[in-house]
């Protein structure tokens, strides 16, 4: 027991800054690529709507780990840009999330009323103008849940990252588990330590979500 | 003021409008009555290219809006529009739907554009409301709103398109009260409407359409009292009694 408390929770611990890293860092370039993406899908361009459209379809046709083994191990062979396996855990987080993240952003886009727009338009606003003070803020308003939810999705797919051997928690958990064969309290603890972080974020959705009942006055 | 010529609009093989002439001169009000279907809608969505017309002409000013290459938000900043659903923005208080405008395009600054848009809510009889959210606001209440909005751009026209439509009975007489000032004060407008009242009290002209023509266009004691067309006639007779 003192080995778990002294040796595998300090191990967890520098595995967990990991996991939060790549998840949080994944996420929100996610979010840059999905709200492009999503924006594209309800775009009136063909182009753009074929090249979101492909993406997703990818992203969407391969399991994460395919996915893991062909940035880690595909790109550079292809391009001679080598990745470190943390920076390739990264790249995959953000690929994987961003493609659902398109699919959120283009359903909040779509879900403001078109009168909106046709209020704004009849005011004289720009195009940009109506996307940026009429559209967005109800938009981001309505993902903000579904936001949470990927985030959750997301941080729990860094787990699957040990195929490409990132030292993130599950990593470090496996190669704990490898040298004592303790695997009881091994991956009772590993299971906890996801339980926490994820009670975590839930609570501060919580409270991002009770926060952004606000008012704008300008 | 507002010079509209053999306007038409095809909604694929669906013809809507057919071949719409119509002038409006400054300070003129005019109100466009028919029976659901007609194309009210759709001719006043036109004017301010909300709908792309499929032929014809819209002039204003002299300037063509139907050319491509117009910048149709000029005219939009001159020419207002007061939607039946009211469209009030559902995150801004009533004061920042008003505001919000004038402040983008550049025309005020923030503090000239508050004391502008609380002078037009008081005019509108809503000063008070001015830091509601427009949720919490009758359907008239949000219509007035609405009304102020589209006056802080100090539009030159404003083009109404059945604002009383969506209102509970109760709520028509505070919105059309508020129409009657802006009248009386000399705004040009054109009005999409049901309300058969306010048509004979405040238009100069009434414009009579069914499918996606005019058929009657006239001061509105002759469209009230004798009307020419036998169409206009019935559909006087169905909406009167």
């Amino acid at each position: 027991m003192s080995d778990v408390i002294h040796t595998l929770v300090p191990l967890l611990l520098s595995g967990l800054k990991l996991t939060v890293l790549i998840a949080v860092v994944g996420i929100l370039c996610g979010f840059v690529i999905g709200s492009l993406s999503g924006y594209a899908l309800q775009s009136h361009s063909r182009a753009a709507h074929g090249i979101a459209y492909f993406y997703i379809w990818i992203i969407r046709g391969t399991p994460i780990i395919v996915q893991a083994l062909y940035v880690y191990y595909v790109i550079p062979s292809v391009t001679n840009i080598n990745l470190s396996s943390t920076a390739a855990g990264i790249l995959v987080i953000t690929l994987n999330s961003g493609a659902f993240i398109s699919e959120i952003v283009r359903g909040a886009l779509e879900s403001v009323d078109g009168g909106q727009r046709e209020a704004g338009a009849s005011l004289g606003l720009t195009g940009f103008q109506i996307l940026t003070h009429i559209v967005i803020p109800p938009a981001f308003r309505s993902m903000v849940p579904a936001l949470f939810n990927q985030f959750i999705i997301s941080l729990k797919d860094t787990a699957m990252l040990t195929i490409i051997v990132v030292n993130e928690m599950t990593q470090k958990a496996m190669a704990y588990s490898a040298l004592t064969f303790d695997y009881v309290h091994t991956y009772t603890t590993l299971a906890l330590f996801y339980l926490v972080l994820i009670t975590v974020l839930m609570l501060i959705q919580k409270l991002v979500e009770k926060k952004i009942g606000g008012v704008r006055n300008d | 003021m507002i010079d509209v010529s053999h306007l038409s609009k095809n909604f694929g093989d669906l013809e809507v409008l057919r071949d719409i002439s119509l002038s409006v001169d400054e300070g003129e009000v005019v109100c466009i009555i028919g029976p659901s279907g007609s194309g009210k809608s759709t001719f006043l969505r036109c004017i301010n290219r909300l709908e792309t017309p499929s032929g014809g002409t819209v002039r204003y000013c002299g300037k063509d809006l139907t050319d491509p290459s117009t910048d149709i938000r000029r005219f939009r900043e001159e020419v207002g529009m007061v939607f039946q659903k009211f469209n009030l923005f559902p995150l801004r208080t009533v004061l920042g739907n008003v505001m919000l405008a004038p402040v983008l395009t550049g025309r005020k600054n923030k503090p000239e554009a508050r004391e502008l848009s609380i002078g037009l809510l008081r005019k509108v009889g809503l000063e008070d409301k001015a830091d509601a959210m427009p949720a919490t606001l009758s359907g008239g209440q949000q219509q007035r709103v609405a009304i102020a909005r589209a006056l802080a751009m100090e539009p030159k026209a404003l083009l109404f398109d059945e604002p009383t439509s969506a209102l509970d009975p109760e709520l028509v007489g505070e919105v059309l009260k508020v129409m009657k000032d802006l009248a009386k004060d000399g705004m040009t407008m054109i009005v999409v409407t049901h309300e058969m009242g306010f048509a004979r009290d405040v238009a100069d002209r009434v414009i009579f359409m069914a499918d996606g023509v005019i058929v009657e266009e006239g001061k509105p004691e002759d469209i009230f009292t004798h009307p020419k067309e036998e169409r206009t006639h019935s559909f006087l007779l169905r909406i009167l009694n």
